[in-house]
């Protein structure tokens, strides 16, 4: 298993356009991608779970990978989180 | 039947009824027999199948570097989301309910959670989230999506708003007109629709008469008088027709104008500009006779590419525009990015509040990399011919000297390069009451000054032009504002400063006579309104205008104003 934590700083945090970039990047993945925000979990290949973690400015996110390309997809997701706004 | 609306763009359309809104109809809440769980399962699959395909195509059309593109992609992700289609099917399974309902639900239910999220930007995405689960349900319910691409007739649309990505998609060639329910006087739509030469009416409650409008009714768009007709009795029909032959002929009548001296019969010269967006509008300008370019709205340049252009593609830009006005005043305003105006290459951040945010000037100073290679450009373009550069949105002397401090640095630099330059008058828009009330620290510096009148209405009253409940209570002309432009004048010409004016007032042709008459003798004119003001111009006299204007800014109400000029035009 691998992991990260990040912080957003978009000022909208990860809105939809971003999201929909991140979901994208995630599936070219063939590992699960977890993203975990305040307690709750879901997977990054999953815009419709995605949209409710609450991805605002300021908050702290820990994505999770296991398996195959974990690393990879770990440092790609996280990169996006901080760079797409 | 007549129902009212607000003109945004003129002319008289004859066509059939479209309605373009799909209401969904009530669903069936009942308990499904076990029998068909099955069957509602397949719908569900086949109804999110399709609607992908739709958007695929829509997306087609679009060019892939813009925001709708993304935007119609996340609608489609979230369509081919695994655990939003497990959802629906598990719904249908455990409460036994319709593919409908279930999908009803679940988009409820998404949009509930994310309406709840603390930032206000975000909780709004619950619209989206809910107009697609609309989408889908009326899809399912087997509601045909309009295709426009096989449209044979001429057709004028009804729908509550449209976005731009909907405008794209139109065959303009049969939409003779358009009807909105909501949008605003500004709005993408009513800009799209002046361009496209489209009569459009705004704001206009068509679907309160939906018992008499039905997709293909006969319809006539009265862009004149703000009026729908929904299925015109003969006498309606003639007279209509009659007004659209003489609207028709005054377009033509007007041409005769076109080389004709601006001046009022007294001798009184007023010069008219054009304002332009884009390089092929310089060709419009010619057709109607406009002196050269009162504004050039240089962030057109900047909306459809993928990357800021270079100091060189600017130069050329602007050089070329200058050719093609054979020595005539090109009047060049910076970028004016920010607001509404949101621009892919920039990258900018989204703001609580965007009209009182970075925008015009302010996001220039604050991105000199990109406010430098635009200076740079124009100055080199100047050395071509006469050049006037005008800043959006200076409030503060801090912001203009920051921006002329700027211009001595690009200077500078071309020194260095060994570039070729030429020297250009400075102006600023004036767009803010602050503008107004530290005009006379910033005259000094100025060669002139435009009055942009959209903005400083907005900025004045306080109210979003765009937003449809405030429309009709707040217009262009309200004592506060006349008082303001009144000011403007003044202060410049104490200080012996040009003024121009270059918002949609300066393109009324009724309002012509108090503009001159408070002593405005410059404006900058979209194309298509140049001779009806020049008509204006050429048939007035210019003592009747300054005792208007010496009336008009006695009055107290926005309505004695508006009765006063009604008249004026009447008797004069």
């Amino acid at each position: 298993m691998y992991q990260k934590t990040v912080t957003i700083i978009a000022p909208h945090g990860i809105h939809t356009r971003p999201a929909a970039l991140l979901v994208k990047e995630a599936k070219s993945f063939d590992c699960d991608v977890i993203v975990e925000c305040n307690g709750k979990q879901a997977s990054a290949k999953s815009l419709f779970k995605l949209q409710t973690l609450g991805l605002y400015q300021g908050v702290e996110v820990t994505v999770i990978a296991q398996g195959e390309q974990a690393q990879q997809a770990v440092e790609r997701v996280s990169e996006l989180l901080i760079t797409l706004s | 039947m007549q129902v009212n609306g607000i003109v945004v763009s003129t002319g008289i359309a004859f066509g059939q009824a479209l309605n373009i809104t799909t209401q969904p109809q009530p669903l069936d809440l009942r308990l499904l027999p076990l029998s068909s769980i099955e069957t509602e399962k397949q719908s569900l699959n086949n109804a999110i199948s399709k609607l992908i395909k739709h958007l695929q195509d829509c997306q087609q059309r679009v060019c892939p570097s813009c925001d709708n593109f993304q935007l119609i992609d996340a609608d489609i992700l979230l369509l081919e989301d695994d655990e939003l289609l497990t959802d629906m099917l598990q719904h249908i399974v455990l409460y036994r309910v319709s593919a409908a309902v279930a999908i009803d639900r679940t988009f409820n239910d998404q949009a509930q959670v994310i309406a709840e999220m603390a930032d206000p930007y975000l909780a709004n995405r619950s619209q989206d989230i809910l107009l697609l689960g609309q989408r889908l349900i009326t899809i399912l319910q087997g509601a045909n999506q309009h295709d426009l691409s096989k449209l044979s007739q001429d057709t004028i649309l009804l729908a509550d708003d449209l976005t731009p990505a909907d405008f794209a998609m139109l065959p303009l060639e049969f939409i003779k007109g358009i009807v909105l329910e909501s949008g605003g006087l500004t709005s993408h739509t009513a800009i799209l629709a002046r361009s496209a030469g489209i009569p459009a009416l705004l704001n206009c409650p068509w679907s309160s008469q939906d018992g008499h409008i039905t997709d293909g009714s006969p319809l006539i768009l009265d862009g004149m008088s703000g009026v729908l007709y929904i299925n015109p009795i003969p006498t309606e029909l003639a007279s209509l027709q009659l007004k659209q032959a003489h609207h028709l002929e005054q377009q033509q009548a007007l041409m005769t104008y076109k080389d004709m001296l601006s001046q009022t019969l007294d001798s009184h010269p007023l010069i008219l500009r054009a304002n332009v967006g884009n390089l092929s509008d310089i060709s419009s300008l010619m057709q109607v006779g406009a002196e050269g370019i009162g504004l050039f709205r240089t962030e057109f340049l900047l909306m459809n590419a993928k990357a800021l252009p270079d100091e060189n593609q600017q130069y050329k830009l602007y050089s070329e525009a200058m050719h093609a006005l054979s020595g005539q005043m090109l009047s060049i305003r910076t970028f004016d990015v920010g607001a509404d105006k949101e621009i892919p290459c920039l990258h900018q951040h989204t703001e609580e509040n965007p009209a009182l945010g970075v925008r015009g000037i302010r996001y220039s100073l604050q991105h000199p990399e990109m406010f430098m290679v635009q200076i740079k450009a124009i100055l080199r373009a100047a050395s071509h011919g006469q050049i006037r550069l005008m800043f959006p949105m200076v409030s503060q002397l801090e912001e203009l000297q920051q921006a002329l401090e700027l211009i001595e640095q690009a200077k500078q630099q071309l020194r260095e390069q060994g570039a070729r330059f030429g020297s250009v008058e400075y102006g600023i828009v004036v767009e803010t009451p602050a503008a107004v009330l530290a005009l006379a620290s910033m005259l000094p510096y100025l060669d002139f000054v435009s009055i942009g009148s959209n903005d400083l209405t907005q900025y004045t009253l306080a109210a979003d032009r765009t937003n449809p409940k405030l429309v009709s209570s707040y217009p262009t002309l309200s004592p506060a504002v006349i008082r303001l432009i009144a000011m403007t004048i003044s202060d410049c010409q104490e200080a012996n400063v040009k003024v121009c004016l270059c918002g949609e007032l300066a393109g009324n042709e009724h309002v012509l006579p108090l503009l001159m008459g408070m002593g405005l003798n410059e404006l900058s004119i979209n194309p298509s309104n140049l001779l009806a003001v020049k008509s204006r111009v050429i048939n007035g006299n210019y003592q009747t205008f300054l005792q208007h204007a010496q009336l008009v800014k006695q009055l107290k109400t926005n309505a004695a104003i508006d009765e006063a000029i009604k008249k004026f035009n009447l008797d004069n």
